[in-house]
């Protein structure tokens, strides 16, 4: 257990009529890279959600190092998080959103030099994010997640509407963290790039934990994409 | 909290937005001050009729007593503080880095008081200078006495500081930007505007009438059918806008404390 740094235990969440998780329980281990899979609308979101408590759980819990993201101290200096590409003001530069963020958690202004130069925005550094392409809003997302130099990074969809060229930049990013030790949770739709980036896989579906374990363990000698869509139809049959 | 509030003055500084409204405050109260020295002065304008003009005190006391005007603008830009987060996605990374909401709650409070209260303050500068300048051109008029400057300031000062927070607490309420300013808008210029001057019992009990009282200066009776011993006192007053912005900090508390951020 020692070697668990996220785990959601029974984790639900109801939103009206729609259990949206349902009794989720799964382990993220240390220094891994973890694909979270799932169809739309199964749940990764909402899970991610109630991990960051952003969205208070209707039942269980997601925890961070032992604990609810909340009691953490200086959460920024431990986890990263990727959540959609806005999150940041469009009338203001990458520089000054990044200044924002890192005179809230007194982080020196040195570091945002090097976050942008981390994710090849230093060019851009001084220009409104309203000219941002997607590409480059993911970039500045993932500037922002890398802020505090966190232990922990979690992703959603951090590949969503980027290029080839973005989806082999983001692969490497991805590859140069996980080679760091960092702990990494990444939901993707992108299965084949997953295939190339992940150790361990969760596949949720409809709310409900579908598989767990390492990429081995889960293909079986199948490519991922073959064994997502046999896990993911055989559980809705 | 010291390096929240400074986080939340950068968001306030760096937005050229909030730079513009801080224009627009100065030339509204401006505009409150010079437009009734342009009507009480004109030759079909009450001062020419039975009206008191710019000559008399109660023609001075109506012009300047509009130099607090611009707490609209304090109100509003404590809308923009709390519903920009949710607007443009930013909520998520301020709950991030801070994921103890009612401490980014109050560090949103104090900035929108300070950024109140630094509107006010302008707004009232711009409308004064303004007043003093239109006043050259209707020589000869009576005396601006200092106590009627530091009233109006004093009102301007609470006003700002107490608005900024009414505004956050607002904006908590009703996340939708647009919603939220219109309302506000609409509630000031309009609704309160009519319940202040046509159901004083109430209407000094809000916002306005409020702040009305705090002015507390009279204009005449007689020339204006206004009479400040309708509206509460400084003290009182004064207590009535803070329990406006202990109310709406208590429902942004009780708000932004527990929604879900999808």
């Amino acid at each position: 257990m020692s070697g668990v740094k996220i785990e959601f235990k029974d984790l639900s969440k109801r939103y009206k009529d729609v259990l949206a998780v349902s009794n989720f329980s799964a382990q993220v281990q240390s220094g891994r890279v973890t694909g979270f899979l799932g169809p739309n609308g199964a749940g990764k979101s909402t899970a991610l959600r109630c991990l960051l408590g952003l969205v208070n759980p209707t039942g269980g819990s997601a925890e961070i190092y032992g604990g609810s993201y909340s009691q953490l101290q200086e959460p920024i200096h431990k986890v990263g998080a990727v959540l959609d590409s806005r999150g940041f003001h469009p009338g203001l530069t990458a520089k000054q959103n990044l200044k924002i963020m890192a005179s809230a958690s007194e982080i020196d202004f040195s570091r945002i030099d090097e976050v942008l130069e981390l994710v090849d925005l230093a060019g851009a550094a001084n220009k409104r994010t309203k000219g941002f392409s997607l590409g480059m809003k993911q970039r500045l997302s993932l500037a922002i997640a890398m802020l505090g130099d966190p232990e922990i990074l979690i992703l959603d969809e951090p590949a969503n509407g980027l290029d080839p060229l973005g989806i082999v930049w983001l692969r490497e990013f991805l590859q140069k963290l996980a080679g760091e030790g960092r702990t990494i949770l990444v939901s993707s739709h992108q299965l084949a790039e997953m295939q190339n980036t992940v150790s361990d896989v969760l596949i949720i579906n409809k709310g409900l934990l579908v598989a767990q374990g390492t990429i081995k363990e889960i293909c079986k000698g199948r490519s991922l994409e073959e064994a997502f869509l046999e896990l993911t139809l055989r559980k809705s049959a | 909290m010291s390096a929240l509030l400074k986080s939340e003055l950068r968001k306030l500084i760096y937005l050229r937005a909030n730079w513009l409204l801080l224009l627009w405050s100065g030339l509204f109260a401006a505009l409150g001050t010079v437009a009734p020295i342009l009507v009480l002065n004109s030759d079909s304008g009450p001062g020419r009729g039975a009206f008191s003009g710019t000559e008399t005190q109660e023609g001075i006391n109506a012009v300047f007593a509009n130099a607090a005007g611009g707490y609209l603008f304090a109100l509003i830009l404590g809308i923009l503080i709390m519903t920009n987060e949710y607007r443009h996605g930013t909520a998520v990374g301020t709950f991030l880095v801070t994921p103890k909401r009612s401490t980014v709650l109050v560090a949103k409070l104090i900035a929108a008081s300070l950024a109140g209260l630094v509107i006010q303050l302008f707004s009232f500068i711009f409308a004064i200078t303004s007043g003093f300048i239109a006043l050259t051109f209707f020589e000869p008029h009576a005396p601006v006495p200092a106590e009627l400057l530091f009233k109006v300031f004093r009102a301007s000062a609470i006003s700002g500081l107490v608005l900024g927070i009414v505004g956050v607490g607002l904006g908590a309420l009703v996340k939708n930007q647009i919603a939220a300013v219109t309302g506000a808008v609409i509630w000031t210029l309009i609704v309160e505007g009519l319940v202040v001057a046509f159901v004083e019992s109430i209407g000094k009990y809000l916002p306005a009438g409020a702040i009305t009282g705090l002015v507390d200066v009279d204009f005449g009776e007689n020339d204006f059918n206004f009479s400040i011993e309708n509206y509460l006192t400084p003290g009182p007053a004064t207590l009535v806008l803070l329990g406006y912005a202990a109310l709406f900090s208590l429902i942004a508390m009780r708000t932004t404390l527990r929604r879900d951020l999808d």
